[in-house]
C-alpha cells in the first residue's frame, strides 16, 4: 500500500547485539558481576549458601522497586510507600494478635495498604494541577501518624504469632522471599514491557496531553499505579513482619522510599518520566542488596555502604547526563 | 468592602495571617490569656528555629523549580564536626564554630549545585545521593562517636542567651531584603518563572543556581552549629527526616513547587504555623500523640484549599466572561 | 530612511547537532527601516535572529554595527549595544509584575537595592507611550498576549534599543490587535528605530515593511524592495518552485448527516453551538484566534465537558465522557499544537501511529500485538506519503508536515471512523507540504468521512470546504455555503459581536 510517491518505509527493527551490550542494563550487570567477584574474594563466607543465607533481610525492599519505577516513568514520584508499609505492619499485628486467621491477616495487610494507595490516588486524580511529591508527603506522615496513634509513640507492637514462619523459610537453599520476588518481577517485567498497560504508562510519562488525546484514561492509570503501590508496601511489609515480628511506628519502614527511588535511578529509570525499564531497576536493586551483603560479611559499616549508595546513585546520573552531553557534541563536529 | 474581602481571600499570605492570627487568639482565650506571653512565643520560634532558618534556603531552591532533601545530612555532618572539634578540644571559640560548620555547609552546597546546574542531574537524584553521603559521613567520619553535655558546654551556653533569637532575625530581615530588593532575589524568582526567558535576557542561570544550592548548604550548616547549641548535642543522627518539615514549611506558605511563587513572608508564617496548631492540641482534648497525623492533615488540608479555591475563583472569572 | 547601514551580517554560518541550520548568509539593515524577513519555517529565520542578539555565537562570519565589527558573547552584550528582540511566543515571566518584566536584567538600583518606585513610573510612562491600559503592577500571567507582547516591545524600548526584532509578533493576534501594532511599529520607525518583521503574513509585509529579505533551507536567496516583488515572485522565492493548483478537491457526492451538534455550551468558553456535517463534505470553522472553535471540538471529542448541549451521531444522541468514549463512536480529532498534544516525540513513528488502537490491535486486549502494530503503522504511514526511513525514527526527526501526516496515520489506525476533525492541519507546515496535506484531506472526503477543518487561513478554508462556519467570541455567527462565500463574508462574521450589526 505504498502512497503515490512509491515510497517505502521499513517495518524491521534495527536491533544491535552491541546496542545492547553498551546499553546502561548492561553496564549495569557487569557491575553486579563485579560486585559478586569482589564480595567472592573479599569474604569466604560469600557464597551462593551464604548470599542466599543473608538475602531476606536485605530483599523485601525490592518489592517497592517494581511499583516504585511504574510510578517515576509516569513522571510522578510517591514518598508515602514506607509509611505504607508501616500502617499496613500495624493492622496486620493487629488482626494477628485478635487471633484471626492467617489468610485473613493478609488481606487485612495487603487491603490496608491498596487503601492507603488508593487515597493518594484519589487526592491526586480528583485535583490533578496537585504535586504528586507534596501530596505523598502528606500522606507519609499521615499513614505515619495513624501507626504512632495505634501503638503509641517509642513503643513497639508485637507480633504475637508464629504463623508467619512458613514464608521465612527456604526452599533447598533459596529462601521464599526471593522466589516470590523474582515472580514479582516477572509479573511486573510482562506488565510494564508487554501489555497495552505498560505502554500507557511510557505514553503518560513520555507526553500526558498527547496521551489523553490518544484517549488514554490518564487520571485512571495513575490510581491503579498508586494503587499498586500502595499494595507492593503492603507485601513489603509482610514479609518484613516474617523477618522482624513487630512494628515501631518510628522505624518500621523508614526511609524505605528514598531506598527504593535510589536502586530505580540507579537501574537507568529517569525521574523526569518516559524512560528506563524493569531489567534495569531490578538488576540494580540486586547489585545493592548483594552489596550489602558483601561489606557487612567484612564488617563494613552500614554507614559506609550509605556512602557508596550515594556516591553510586549521583555518578550513574552524572554518567548519563554527561554523555548525553558529549554525543550532542560529537555530532556537532561530524557537521 | 466587596475588594478588601477579595485582597484577604486572594492573598495566600494574608490568609494564613489572619487564620494563625485568629488561631492564636482562640488559643489564648481558651488557656487562660496565658498563651500570649513572651516567653511562650518565644519558645515557639526556638524550637522551630531549624526549620525556620532552613526554610529561607528552601524557599529559594523551590523558587527555581528544584528541591533539596540533603539539608539534615548536611546539617548533620556539619552539627558533628562542631561537635567533636569541641570534644577533643580543638577548636573553642563559639563564633569561629559557626564559622566552620557554615563553610562546611557552604562547600556541601555548593558541591549540590554544581553537578545539578552543570551536569544537568535532576535536583531530587542529587540531593537524594547527597543526604546518603553526608548522613553516612557524620557517622564514618567520626567513627559513630556522640557529643553531648560538658563537650559541648560553650555551645549550649550560646543556645541558652537572645543569640539563636539574632540568628533567626537577623536570617528573615536579610533574606527579606535580598529576595525582594536586589537583583540576585529577583532573578531566583526570573529562573522559576521562566528559565528559558531568563537564559535569553542574559540571566546566567548556572551561576544563579549554583549560588542558590550553595546558600541553603550555608543555612544548613548554620542550623548544624545552631543545633548542636539549642540541644546540647551532636549525634549522626540529628534530625533526620526534617527536611520534609522544611519543604512542608515552605508549602504551607504558599510556595509553588514547580518554581516562581513564594515569599518570605509567607515562609516564616508557614513554618510556625504548626507551631501555633500543636499549642492548641490539648486545649482540644488531643494528646500530643497527635501532632504527627495532624501535622501530615495540615499539609493535604492547605495544598487542597489552595487549589479549590484557585478553581472557584477561575469558575467565577469564566462565568463573568461575555459570550 | 536612509541608506546608511546600522546592521550588516556577512557570511554567517551556524551549526547545531546534525543539521547546518544558516549556511553563509548575509543581511543588511539601513537606519531607520523596517525590514521583513521572510521564509518557510525551517529556512534559519528564528536561529537567524538569535545570532543577531547573541543566543547563539555563529561558527562563521561577521556581524558588523554601524561598519565596526562587533562580537556578541551573550544577550548582554547585544543589549548593550542597543539591539533587543520581541520573541514569537512572549518570553515573559507570568508570575512577576509587568513593571518586573520589563526591567528583568536591567533593573534600577538605589545603591545596592532596587528602586521599584521610579521602576513602576518609568514603566507607567513605556506603556503610556505605547498606549497601552494596563496597570504596571498587574501581574503578567493575567494580561493577554496581545498585552504581553506590548510588554515586550516596551522592555526593548526600556533598553534604549536602536535595533528592535520582532519575531512573528501578529501570529496570535486578532486583527484588531494587529493594528494596533502596525501602528507601535510605524511610531518607533518615525522615532528613528530600525525594525526587523518576521511573518508569515503577507499583510504584514505589505502594510509594514520597505524592504524583504527571503531564506531559505538556510541560505540567503536575496532582498528586494516591497514595492518591486509581486507576491507570486516571493512566494517562488520562499518555496524556490511555483505552486500549481494548491487545492486539489476532488467531487465528492455529499451523503446523509453524520454529525450534528445542537445547542452545546461551556460556561466561559462558548455558548449555544450548532452545526452539522455530512458523509463526504468538508465543513470549515473559522474565525479570528480566540473566537474558541479549538474549544468546541474538543469538548465534541470528550476531551473537556461541555456544560450544555447534545451531540448526534447518525441520528443518535451521543454521551462522551472521555476521549476514548468519542474515539469509540467513530469521531478523531487531529489536534492544533502536534507537539504537545498529536505526538510523543521521543517515540517512533509506528507507537505513535497505533497508541490509539494498541488495544484494538492486542492479544485477549492484554499482550501488544508488535507484529500487527508495526505492519499496520507502516501501511497507513505509506499511505500518507509520509518522508520517513523507518518506523523507528522518532517523531522529532520529521518535519512540521511530516509530522502532521504521522498525525493523520494516527487518527486513520482506527476502523469505524466517521468524522475527522482537523484543527489548523497545515500550522508550521511548508508551503510545499501544506498542498500535500491538502490533498490527504481531499482523498479522504472521497472515502466518505465527514470532515471538519478548523483553520484561520482563509485561502484554504476558501479552497477546500463544501459549506463553512465562521465563530466569533464563542458563538457561531454564520454558516456560508462555499458558493455564496468570499473572504470579506467570513471577516464580516467573524468580527461580529454578540448584539452589534454586521459591518457592511
Amino acid at each position: 500500500m505504498a502512497g503515490k510517491s512509491g515510497r517505502t518505509i521499513s517495518a524491521t527493527p534495527n536491533r544491535s547485539f552491541l546496542k545492547t551490550v553498551l546499553s546502561w542494563e548492561g553496564a549495569l550487570v557487569v557491575i553486579f558481576i563485579a560486585v559478586l567477584v569482589a564480595g567472592r574474594i573479599m569474604s569466604p563466607s560469600f557464597t551462593l549458601d551464604g548470599v542466599m543465607f543473608m538475602m531476606p533481610q536485605h530483599l523485601c525492599q525490592l518489592f517497592i522497586v517494581f511499583p516504585m519505577a511504574f510510578v517515576l516513568i509516569m513522571g510522578e514520584i510517591d514518598i508515602s510507600v514506607g509509611s505504607i508499609a508501616c500502617l499496613s505492619a500495624t493492622t496486620a499485628c493487629l488482626a494477628a494478635n485478635a487471633g484471626l486467621p492467617l489468610p485473613l491477616v493478609i488481606i487485612i495487610c495487603l487491603a490496608t495498604g491498596v487503601a492507603c494507595g488508593a487515597l493518594n490516588g484519589f487526592v491526586l486524580t480528583k485535583w490533578p494541577e496537585l504535586p504528586p511529591m507534596i501530596v505523598t508527603l502528606g500522606t507519609q506522615i499521615i499513614f505515619r501518624g495513624i501507626a504512632e496513634v495505634v501503638i503509641g509513640a517509642g513503643s513497639s507492637l508485637k507480633y504475637d504469632s508464629d504463623n508467619l514462619s512458613p514464608f521465612a523459610t527456604y526452599l533447598g537453599p533459596v529462601p521464599i522471599v526471593f522466589i516470590v520476588v523474582i515472580v514479582v518481577a516477572a509479573l511486573f517485567m510482562v506488565l510494564l514491557s508487554r501489555t497495552t498497560f505498560g505502554r500507557r504508562l511510557y505514553a503518560i510519562g513520555s507526553n500526558r496531553i498527547a496521551a489523553k488525546y490518544a484517549g488514554i484514561g490518564v487520571n485512571r492509570m495513575r490510581f491503579i499505579v498508586y494503587a499498586l503501590a500502595g499494595l507492593m508496601a503492603a507485601l513489603c511489609a509482610l514479609f518484613l513482619l516474617t523477618q522482624i515480628p513487630a512494628v515501631k511506628s518510628d522505624e518500621f519502614g523508614k526511609g524505605f522510599e528514598m531506598n527504593v527511588i535510589a536502586m530505580c535511578v540507579f537501574g537507568g529509570i529517569a525521574t523526569t518520566g518516559g524512560k528506563g525499564n524493569l531489567f534495569g531497576a531490578f538488576i540494580a536493586g540486586m547489585t545493592i542488596v548483594c552489596l550489602r551483603i558483601a561489606l557487612g560479611l567484612v564488617n563494613v559499616n552500614d554507614n559506609v555502604i550509605t556512602i557508596i549508595i550515594g556516591v553510586l546513585l549521583i555518578v550513574s546520573v552524572l554518567i548519563s547526563g554527561i554523555s548525553q552531553i558529549l554525543a550532542r557534541r560529537k555530532l556537532k563536529n561530524k557537521t | 468592602m466587596k475588594g478588601f474581602l477579595k485582597k484577604i481571600t486572594g492573598n495566600h499570605e494574608v490568609s494564613l495571617a489572619i487564620i494563625l492570627i485568629v488561631l492564636f487568639i482562640v488559643v489564648d482565650i481558651l488557656s487562660g490569656f496565658t498563651f500570649h506571653g513572651i516567653n511562650n512565643i518565644g519558645e515557639i520560634f526556638k524550637n522551630n528555629s531549624l526549620t525556620l532558618i532552613m526554610s529561607l534556603g528552601m524557599l529559594c531552591v523551590l523558587l527555581t523549580g528544584g528541591i533539596d532533601i540533603s539539608i539534615t545530612g548536611v546539617l548533620a555532618f556539619s552539627g558533628m564536626s562542631v561537635g567533636m572539634l569541641m570534644k577533643y578540644n580543638v577548636i573553642k571559640n563559639v563564633p569561629l564554630l559557626f564559622a566552620i560548620a557554615i563553610g562546611i555547609g557552604a562547600l556541601c552546597g555548593l558541591l549540590n549545585g554544581f553537578i545539578i546546574a552543570k551536569g544537568k542531574v535532576s535536583p531530587i537524584i542529587c540531593t537524594l545521593g547527597a543526604m546518603y553521603i553526608w548522613r553516612g559521613l557524620a557517622t564514618v567520619v567520626f567513627n559513630g562517636e556522640w557529643a553531648s553535655g560538658e563537650n559541648v558546654a560553650a555551645m549550649s551556653e550560646f543556645g541558652n542567651t537572645a543569640g539563636p533569637y539574632i540568628i533567626l532575625a537577623a536570617a528573615f530581615v536579610i533574606y527579606f531584603v535580598v529576595m525582594k530588593w536586589t537583583p540576585f532575589g529577583r532573578k531566583v524568582y526570573a529562573i522559576g518563572s521562566n528559565r528559558e526567558a531568563a537564559r535569553i535576557s542574559g540571566i546566567n542561570v548556572d551561576r544563579v543556581e549554583i549560588a542558590v544550592y550553595t546558600l541553603m548548604g550555608v543555612l544548613a550548616g548554620l542550623a548544624g552549629a545552631l543545633s548542636v547549641s539549642l540541644y546540647g548535642s551532636a549525634q549522626p543522627t540529628m534530625q533526620d527526616g526534617k527536611e520534609m518539615d522544611v519543604i512542608a514549611a515552605c508549602v504551607i506558605g504558599g510556595v509553588s513547587m514547580s518554581g516562581g511563587r513564594g515569599t518570605v513572608v509567607g515562609t516564616l508564617l508557614g513554618g510556625i504555623f504548626y507551631a501555633v496548631v500543636y499549642k492548641a492540641l490539648p486545649l482540644v482534648g488531643l494528646e500530643s500523640i497527635w501532632q504527627n497525623l495532624i501535622k501530615g492533615v495540615i499539609i493535604l488540608a492547605v495544598v487542597i484549599i489552595n487549589v479549590v479555591s484557585q478553581r472557584l475563583s477561575r469558575r467565577q472569572a469564566l462565568a463573568r466572561r461575555e459570550i | 530612511m536612509s541608506e546608511e547601514l546600522i546592521l550588516e551580517l556577512k557570511g554567517i554560518t551556524k551549526i547545531f547537532p546534525g543539521v547546518k541550520a544558516l549556511n553563509n548568509v548575509c543581511f543588511q539593515l539601513r537606519k531607520g527601516e523596517v525590514h521583513a524577513l521572510m521564509g518557510e519555517n525551517g529556512a534559519g529565520k528564528s536561529t537567524f535572529i538569535k545570532v543577531i542578539t547573541g543566543v547563539f555565537p555563529p561558527e562563521e562570519g561577521q556581524i558588523f554595527l554601524e561598519g565596526k565589527e562587533v562580537k556578541f558573547k551573550g544577550t548582554r552584550d547585544s543589549l548593550a549595544v542597543g539591539i533587543a528582540a520581541v520573541y514569537q511566543h512572549p518570553t515573559t515571566y507570568p508570575d512577576l509584575s509587568v513593571t518586573e518584566n520589563i526591567f528583568m536584567g536591567h533593573q534600577i538600583k538605589k545603591g545596592p537595592v532596587m528602586d521599584w518606585k521610579s521602576m513602576h513610573k518609568k514603566a507607567a510612562e513605556l506603556l503610556g507611550r505605547l498606549n497601552a491600559d494596563f496597570d504596571p503592577h498587574a501581574e503578567m500571567g493575567t494580561l493577554s498576549v496581545a498585552q504581553q507582547q506590548m510588554v515586550e516591545i516596551a522592555k526593548a524600548l526600556s533598553t534604549n534599543a536602536r535595533i528592535i526584532i520582532l519575531d512573528e509578533p501578529t501570529a496570535s493576534l486578532t486583527a484588531n490587535e494587529s493594528k494596533e501594532l502596525y501602528r507601535i511599529v510605524k511610531q518607533l520607525r518615525d522615532e528613528g528605530v530600525s525594525l526587523i518583521f518576521i511573518s508569515h503574513r503577507m499583510e504584514d509585509m505589505y502594510e509594514l515593511a520597505d524592504r524583504v529579505t527571503v531564506f531559505r533551507d538556510a541560505t540567503y536567496i536575496g532582498t528586494y524592495d516591497v514595492n518591486g516583488i509581486t507576491t507570486a515572485d516571493l512566494v517562488k522565492a520562499m518555496v524556490g518552485r511555483e505552486i500549481k493548483d494548491m487545492y486539489p478537491k476532488p467531487k465528492v457526492e455529499i451523503g446523509d448527516e453524520v454529525l450534528r451538534i445542537d445547542g452545546l455550551c461551556r460556561m466561559g468558553y462558548y455558548k449555544d453551538v450548532s452545526m452539522f456535517a455530512r458523509a463526504g463534505e468538508i465543513v470549515g470553522l473559522t474565525g479570528l484566534v480566540g473566537a474558541r472553535r479549538t474549544e468546541v471540538m474538543e469538548s465534541v471529542c470528550g476531551i473537556t465537558k461541555p456544560s450544555a448541549g447534545k451531540v448526534y451521531l447518525n441520528g443518535e444522541e451521543l454521551k462522551v465522557k472521555c476521549p476514548k468514549d468519542a474515539m469509540d463512536a467513530g469521531i478523531v480529532l487531529l489536534p492544533e499544537d502536534r507537539h504537545k498534544e498529536g505526538l510523543i516525540l521521543t517515540w517512533g513513528l509506528g507507537m505513535n501511529v497505533t497508541l490509539p488502537v494498541q488495544d484494538e490491535l492486542a492479544k485477549g486486549r492484554i499482550f501488544n500485538d508488535n507484529k500487527r502494530e508495526r505492519e499496520l503503522s507502516r501501511d497507513l504511514l505509506e499511505s500518507v506519503d509520509t518522508k520517513a526511513v523507518s518506523i523507528f525514527d522518532p517523531a522529532s526527526s520529521l518535519s512540521g508536515g511530516n509530522q502532521q501526516k504521522v498525525v493523520v496515520a494516527k487518527s486513520l489506525a482506527q476502523n469505524g471512523t466517521k468524522v475527522i476533525i482537523l484543527d489548523e492541519p497545515t500550522k508550521g507546515v511548508d508551503v510545499g507540504a501544506k498542498a500535500e496535506i491538502y490533498a490527504i484531506i481531499g482523498e479522504l472526503a472521497l472515502k466518505g468521512y465527514a470532515i471538519i477543518m478548523i483553520s484561520s487561513e482563509m485561502p484554504e478554508i476558501l479552497g477546500m470546504c463544501d459549506r463553512i462556519y465562521v465563530m466569533c467570541n464563542g458563538r457561531v455567527t454564520g454558516c456560508l455555503d462555499i458558493a455564496e462565500a468570499d473572504q470579506e463574508k467570513i471577516l464580516n462574521l467573524a468580527m461580529l459581536e454578540k448584539g452589534k450589526e454586521a459591518v457592511s
